[in-house]
């Protein structure tokens, strides 16, 4: 089970992608200590952190790449800060002035609340002022430098009247300090690893101005109690301008209403320095080095990494934000303190923490959720929770295992052939061969292939639900055999295209080949099926694809039902689920080997019935078209009850086709194919047996059918 | 030792869960393709197992083909109510196993016993009766079962597959009783497997070692056979063949 190592080795190996954004929902490949978030406003200064101007950033271009602790990474009701680029309730000094709220987080300032944790009988008040007294903090509660410097607690000068409770409140105050915006950045910025950029950004956020800056720059919108608004006061004069409402994200209210809050909107910086054509802080690569250097150093403790077998650094916190920017699911999470989800025989608890149980490296553990997040977006399957992705370490590209041929292909690859004259499915199948003997040419035979499936049960952990390794070509090999094997003609898929460049058409295309499992988990439940069951059924097929497993026969018999349900479906629909239930029987029974073409020497009852229907329904249809009516024939309305009852519905069947055969003038032709079939049941038995009918009488059905067509 | 006392048997089951460390931090226990060698030994001991000896797994032959499967779990909290998870078993396992026991050296008041015949023999009716203990493959929930059998004979899946090299996988704990020292051990190893066979290193062997913490070994006190009382009116008579 090395999925994290194979993970990292990704990592290492695609070393060049670091940081290129290509598409704007795609989340690029982070380097380490940092995550990404989409920003809002731009503000530019100069090196010595003067107010040049700001901006409302680009939409198409929101997505930063920013710096940030193993605490800010994960942040989800927390306040820990990013360390350079964050929202303006922990940039701005001058928060609360403009909004009258005191819950900033540029400065670490302590108050009564914080030390709730210490207990009623506790005098607050008082606690605060020895503090003061002692120089720990400042009149206005700010914590002060001198303290941060303290390193333990018996250090920390304090009436022995507290004696008892100093350590509580040593971590409570030292906690505090860390949750403050400024002192992060200072301490980066005096530490052998600053920068002069960042340095500049200090030296303007220390001035206090950034909130009345920006106001003055128009960028943020005033109300007239001189407190930023709370959402768009009216609506909007031009439609062509984008002002912040347009970008912010917005929070629920108590009404449940979005509310666009102002103090959401996050800041990046531009610095101008003469000389240096990078003035995008985001996009310097130098800066990136430098925040990784700064904050690899500030760990010291070392244990076993589980993963790579050295003593390194040791990582707290595992990464989240895997599956999408919301998600808040860790894949290695270890908060459970109070249970004994891993202790037992392990001592460890949250304060005294030795890593007993499990310990993996700080760089480690960054790179492999980074190339994970990296994968998911690029290339994974999503739905819902549920996340597949299949990779290979040299990060070269791979066919989707979850696609059906149309997707493989890619459109530029059908609309390429002149409009009209689309693809035949006989094309698309040899198209299909030729794109992946080229994927095999690119990945070579010895190149480990991964696929790893991971979904949720409860919302904070993943779980690992489908892990295998192949070599490329066995994974190459099985993919053909599925398209080979589970493969029918289908009709559903359609692909938009501009023809002449005028708007846009769309083209039904046929193509042979296997369905997409979410397909096959529609036509075998509806469409309408529960999420949790679609979910399950896609991942039950993954080793039907993955590992050559059979299908499962309830997959194959549900989707058999359904097609037979032909009034309870509207036709487009009625015609996917027939020719996905299709292609699950052939390849359920892939010892018969069924053509996909009419078989004529095909002697079984089931296939033989299925013809009979296929006749009669396209002779009455014939009729009825003719007639210019539009009701449903007398085929399709019992095809349910003829699956049951062979013998007996067609009887009826046939007995209702009569006036139909007169008004087409003895359609002799239909006659004589429906003779030739009958013929054919052998022994007798066959035809006047009522035993129901199996899945194959729906190939039958469907094979008589396209050639009468 | 003067004699070879290798034991062989197999062991199968409907699931297997060999929980990866790092999944279980966070209770959505992932488990191993193969088996750790501390979940054989604890299959062994559950077998038959006294304190005089510490067996020794040599190799495990995997017969069938590794599959996963996933199952929705309800683990119970401990301040009451549960939780959900999701757990990846390994699906219709089946190992041939080869082991050896040796003498626990750090327990010298078990030297009395230390019979070659006794121990090997009474293994082995073990084996076949199926165990003494009821037996798991690494978790509870997955019960098993021990059959005696050849190693080597049967086909298995992986006949002729070749190699597959594994990544650091956890190999087992050092206890103190059979450590000798106050403390808990980890070993870890990169297995490989070679046309379905598994050849364990020795636990000396493990070079990657993680110290976890300070443990004292705590056996219930034993004379053995000097207790007082116990052969009271009875004779020692030799018996003749």
């Amino acid at each position: 089970m090395s999925w994290i190592h194979k993970l990292y080795e990704t990592y290492e190996n695609c070393q060049s992608m670091i940081g290129k954004i290509a598409f704007e929902k795609e989340v690029p490949l982070l380097p380490i200590c940092h995550t990404t978030n989409k920003a809002h406003v731009e503000i530019v200064i100069d090196q010595d952190g003067n107010f040049e101007k700001a901006r409302i950033a680009n939409k198409e271009h929101s997505r930063t790449i920013i710096p940030c602790t193993e605490s800010s990474g994960g942040r989800t009701r927390g306040k820990a800060p990013h360390p350079l680029n964050d929202k303006l309730q922990y940039v701005a000094q001058d928060y609360s002035k403009y909004t009258g709220r005191d819950d900033s987080s540029y400065f670490a300032v302590v108050d009564e609340k914080d030390f709730k944790k210490l207990g009623k009988s506790v005098d607050k008040k008082a606690l605060i002022e020895e503090l003061y007294k002692q120089k720990h903090i400042d009149e206005k509660g700010v914590i002060e430098l001198t303290f941060a410097r303290l390193n333990d607690y018996t250090d920390m000068n304090i009436n022995p009247k507290w004696g008892r409770k100093k350590k509580n409140i040593f971590e409570i105050l030292k906690e505090k300090y860390s949750q403050s915006y400024v002192n992060l950045l200072s301490s980066w910025c005096v530490s052998e690893y600053m920068n002069d950029k960042v340095c500049a950004v200090l030296k303007y956020v220390q001035r206090g101005s950034v909130i009345k800056d920006l106001i003055d720059n128009k960028v943020l919108l005033l109300g007239d109690d001189c407190k930023l608004l709370e959402k768009r006061e009216g609506k909007k004069q031009n439609k062509k301008t984008i002002d912040i409402f347009d970008l912010l994200p917005g929070r629920i209210n108590k009404k449940g209403e979005i509310e666009n809050w102002q103090a959401d909107a996050f800041i990046r910086w531009e610095v101008n320095i003469p000389g240096d054509p990078c003035s995008k802080v985001w996009e310097d690569k130098n800066i990136w080095e430098s925040w990784r250097q700064y904050y690899s150093n500030t760990k010291q403790v070392k244990t076993l990494c589980y993963v790579t077998g050295k003593k390194l650094l040791s990582s707290d916190q595992h990464p989240a934000k895997l599956r999408h920017d919301g998600d808040k699911a860790k894949l290695i999470s270890s908060n459970d303190w109070a249970g004994f989800t891993f202790r037992g025989r392990f001592t460890d608890t949250k304060k005294h923490n030795t890593y007993q149980t499990c310990g993996v490296g700080f760089e480690v553990t960054q790179k492999a959720h980074s190339a994970l997040r990296w994968l998911i977006s690029r290339q994974g399957y999503r739905s819902g929770d549920q996340a597949i992705v299949a990779w290979t370490t040299s990060g070269a590209e791979l066919p989707d295992p979850f696609a059906d041929p149309l997707s493989i292909l890619g459109e530029e690859d059908l609309v390429s052939d002149e409009g009209d004259n689309l693809s035949t499915a006989q094309n698309l199948a040899i198209k299909l061969k030729k794109k992946l003997a080229g994927y095999k040419a690119d990945l070579g035979d010895t190149s480990g292939i991964v696929v790893m499936g991971l979904d949720s049960a409860t919302q904070g952990r993943m779980a690992i639900t489908f892990y295998r390794e192949l070599t490329g070509s066995d994974f190459l090999r099985r993919i053909e055999q599925w398209h080979e094997t589970c493969a029918w003609i289908h009709d559903y898929r359609s692909i938009e295209y501009k023809k002449d460049n005028k708007k846009k058409e769309r083209k039904y295309l046929r193509f042979v080949g296997a369905p997409a499992p979410k397909d096959i988990a529609e036509a075998a439940y509806g469409s309408r099926a529960d999420d949790k069951l679609k979910k399950a059924t896609v991942e039950r097929l993954l080793p039907c694809i993955i590992d050559e497993q059979q299908i499962p026969q309830d997959i194959v018999d549900s989707a058999v039902r359904r097609a037979c349900n032909r009034v309870g479906m509207e036709t487009w629909e009625w015609n996917k689920t027939l020719s996905i239930a299709c292609a699950l029987f052939k390849k359920s029974k892939e010892k018969e080997v069924y053509s996909m073409a009419l078989d004529p020497d095909r002697k079984t009852r089931d296939y033989l019935y299925g013809r009979l229907l296929a006749i009669a329904d396209r002779l009455e249809g014939l009729a009825l078209y003719k007639a210019r009516e539009k009701r449903d024939t007398n085929a399709a309305r019992y095809m349910q009850q003829f699956a049951d009852r062979p013998n007996k519905t067609w009887r009826q069947i046939y007995l209702s086709l009569s006036p139909y055969m007169a008004r087409l003038g003895g359609a002799k032709d239909y006659k004589d194919i429906m003779d030739e079939v009958m013929c054919k049941f052998d022994p007798i038995e066959a035809f006047t047996s009522d035993k129901p009918l199996s899945g194959e009488f729906l190939l039958g059905y469907h094979c008589q059918r396209a050639v009468l067509r | 030792m003067e004699k070879q006392n290798r034991v062989e048997f197999k062991v199968s089951g409907k699931y297997a869960l060999f929980t990866d460390p790092l999944t279980k931090i966070g209770g959505e226990k992932c488990s191993y393709h193969i088996p750790t060698y501390e979940a054989l030994k604890g299959v062994l001991s559950s077998v038959y197992w006294k304190p005089t000896i510490v067996w020794i797994i040599d190799k495990v032959r995997v017969m069938n083909r590794i599959r996963t499967q996933t199952r929705s779990a309800k683990p119970v909290e401990y301040g009451g109510g549960n939780s959900l998870a999701i757990y990846t078993y390994l699906a219709d396992v089946e190992y041939q196993i080869q082991a050896h026991f040796e003498w626990n050296l750090h327990r010298e008041d078990m030297a009395n016993d230390r019979n070659e015949n006794k121990h090997y023999f009474v293994a082995k009716r073990m084996i076949d009766k199926g165990g003494r203990r009821d037996i798991f493959l690494g978790a509870r929930e997955c019960q098993g079962y021990v059959e005696p059998c050849r190693f080597g004979e049967e086909k298995s899946d992986y006949d002729d597959y070749g190699n597959i090299a594994f990544d650091l996988m956890f190999h087992g704990f050092d206890y103190p009783d059979e450590l000798g020292k106050d403390e808990l051990h980890a070993r870890f190893w990169r297995p490989n497997m070679v046309d379905g066979k598994i050849v364990f290193i020795r636990p000396e062997e493990c070079n990657i070692r993680k110290t976890v913490r300070k443990m004292k070994a705590n056996p219930p006190q034993s004379v053995g056979l000097e207790e007082e009382g116990l052969l009271e009116s009875f004779e020692e008579s030799e018996v003749l063949k």
